[in-house]
């Protein structure tokens, strides 16, 4: 089985830097964004198995990146975080086909069982 | 100091209803009003000469001249009949001379009439001696006795005529040489009588004229007496009634404007106006007291709207310290000393992070006194600048201040100014969902008071609803979104200050807010510093 891809895209670098280490032990092959620019263009060069986004982001935020993935490669899983979460956020990302949302603060080892999860089930 | 005690003075001196609230740090909900008092007692303390006195007063001054007017009116009309009646009776008298000296002809050349002559003469003595008394004070007093004189010599000699009037006719030479010498007596008499009464006629006549005139002389003389009283009470009842509503109408602009500070005592004495002003007052203690709620109500609802950007500044660095945590916790055994002094590190700068944002949340909330302190603008602007953020992040609103060097500083109250600037900042972003730019400016004034100006090119504010715009709860903000306190909130914070704050939209491109402080260095600003 050919190594699986995640996307960890957060506007607060300690998020990326801290979760890249931990998804590599699971065996994940991982690039961090900071810049949401920066991962739509990325995601425009290739396709992830599983995308980590946080919600509100300067620029595109993780309800534009999640669209844009869902429309041009609808079998990545978006798994978003969110530090406030809202009802209509919820059901908003719910009806674009995120497949969980995990709230700051969170537990890294929950979220690297998630990714887990969601990779297997692609 | 001992709140219950400040809040029972006022109290006792309003009588009106407030509930004293404490607040955790002992502090009173409500600003004591020495100012409040004092206006109270001073007006109070003037002496009372109320407008219904007044009133009565000139009523009674006015009906007072009236009856005199009257009283003096009834007195020349009688003057005037006794006058007329005088007139009638000299004319009488008169007549009856006239007559005489006709029926005297009559007699001397006919013989004949002799008796009517008589008692034609009688009659006019009986109506002498009926007015002697009268005629004799009068400055006519020899004329008068004289006429008497010659009414009673003619009298006399008629008298005498008849009594020798059979004699006379029986041609006795010595009898008629007497007769002839009587006769001649009798002319003469009788000429001087007539011509004499002829002459009381015409002074009588003259004098009814003269009363007639002077009495109407009288009577306008007392007219304008009454007129001038009438203007007097006119002045009085306008100055009364008119100058007062005058200057309270002036009150209500002043107290529409936001201005809530008590009315003073404008004259030496009170009135009804007086109490009108002390009930005034009251009420403006108690819209004060509203007032400040409502200050209080803006920040709340400022935080209500600031919760999902809190909310993010607390759980981001809260989520950085968790998984920093376990992230040492994992690696613990593993990770080299570099790598774990980085993690402890972060954890510090994180925690410092979020203990700030909730330091500023309190200390925008805190109620304290307010200090005046010479500050520089740009310390206000960039601090608030902070507090929106994660606000101007989510829409996508991109920060810019353009403040030039040297700008003297203002005196104010830090926290009042940032709830001021934090109101419009916020007003900016909401007015840019799709996100635009918030640019501050600073300069000098013209005037020596330091102005920012808050830009933004979003949506902009109809021209007919701009005039409302700083009115307490209007606002154009969806329901829930706005409580329409944020800008009537900082008007009165602004005037409190010294300064003051004025608005330009065009619909579509964009609202710029300008807020002007009196600089600190500037002696003539007189903020009026009391409690927030």
């Amino acid at each position: 089985m050919s190594q699986k891809s995640v996307m960890v895209l957060d506007d607060e670098p300690i998020v990326g830097d801290r979760l890249k280490p931990v998804l590599e032990k699971e065996g994940f092959g991982v690039e961090v964004f900071t810049d949401s620019d920066a991962a739509l263009g990325r995601l425009k060069e290739r396709n992830f198995d599983v995308l980590v986004t946080d919600m509100k982001m300067r620029g595109p935020t993780g309800m534009d990146v999640l669209r844009y993935v869902k429309e041009n490669a609808a079998a990545t899983q978006v798994i978003v975080i969110t530090g406030y979460a809202t009802i209509e956020t919820n059901r908003e990302a719910e009806a674009l086909g995120a497949y969980q949302f995990i709230a700051k603060p969170f537990k890294m080892a929950e979220l690297a069982k998630l990714v887990s999860q969601a990779a297997k089930e692609k | 100091m001992e709140a219950g005690g400040r809040h029972g003075a006022m109290q006792g001196e309003g009588g009106m209803e407030a509930t004293t609230q404490i607040r955790p740090d002992g502090q009173p909900d409500e600003a004591p009003a020495p100012e409040l008092r004092e206006a109270q007692a001073t007006l109070l303390g003037r002496p009372r000469i109320s407008i219904r006195l007044r009133m009565i007063i000139s009523l009674a001054v006015s009906f007072f001249l009236c009856v005199i007017l009257a009283s003096a009116t009834l007195q020349i009309l009688h003057r005037v009949r006794f006058k007329v009646e005088n007139l009638k009776s000299v004319e009488a008298l008169s007549f009856h001379v006239q007559q005489a000296r006709r029926f005297e002809k009559d007699f001397l050349l006919y013989g004949t009439s002799l008796d009517a002559a008589k008692e034609n003469s009688e009659a006019a003595l009986a109506i002498y001696e009926g007015q002697a008394s009268r005629l004799r004070q009068s400055a006519w007093n020899g004329e008068a006795g004289q006429l008497g004189e010659h009414l009673e010599a003619y009298a006399r000699l008629l008298q005498s005529l008849w009594e020798k009037r059979a004699v006379a006719l029986q041609g006795d030479a010595r009898e008629k040489s007497y007769v002839l010498e009587v006769e001649s007596a009798l002319r003469r008499h009788g000429s001087e009588m007539s011509g004499l009464s002829e002459q009381l006629v015409v002074r009588e006549n003259a004098s009814l004229d003269d009363m007639l005139r002077r009495s109407a002389a009288v009577t306008l003389g007392l007219l304008v007496l009454l007129l001038v009283l009438f203007l007097a009470v006119a002045v009085l009842l306008n100055r009364a009634m008119v100058n007062p509503i005058l200057r309270f109408e002036a009150y209500n602009r002043r107290i529409a404007q936001g201005d809530f500070s008590p009315i003073r005592p404008a004259r030496w004495y009170r009135d009804e106006f007086s109490d009108l002003a002390v009930v005034v007052n009251q009420m403006l203690a108690a819209l004060k007291v509203h007032q400040d709620r409502c200050v209080k109500a803006g920040k709340l609802a400022v935080v209500g709207t600031l919760t999902s950007g809190i909310a993010h500044e607390i759980n981001n660095p809260l989520n950085n310290i968790s998984i920093t945590t376990e992230a040492l916790m994992e690696g613990f055994k593993t990770l080299g000393d570099e790598q774990k002094w980085k993690y402890l590190q972060d954890i510090y700068f994180e925690t410092e992070r979020a203990a700030e944002t909730v330091k500023s949340l309190l200390d925008f909330t805190r109620k304290e006194r307010l200090e005046m302190k010479p500050l520089n603008v740009v310390d206000v602007i960039q601090q608030t600048a902070r507090l929106v953020n994660n606000e101007m992040a989510i829409s996508n609103v991109v920060f810019e201040a353009r403040v030039p060097g040297g700008l003297p500083e203002v005196l104010g109250s830090f926290n009042q100014l940032r709830q001021v600037f934090l109101n419009l900042f916020l007003n900016a972003i909401q007015a840019m969902p799709q996100g635009g730019r918030l640019l501050v400016t600073a300069r000098m004034g013209d005037d020596g008071k330091v102005c920012v100006e808050v830009h933004d090119d979003g949506m902009g504010i109809a021209p007919e609803l701009l005039p409302r715009v700083f009115d307490p709860f209007f606002t154009t903000k969806e329901p829930g979104k706005g409580t329409g306190l944020g800008l009537s909130v900082s008007v009165s914070i602004l005037k409190k200050h010294g300064g003051d704050i004025r608005v330009e939209s065009e619909k579509g491109k964009g609202t710029t807010f300008c807020v002007c402080l009196p600089s600190a260095s500037d002696g003539s600003s007189k903020p009026e510093g009391e409690e927030t």
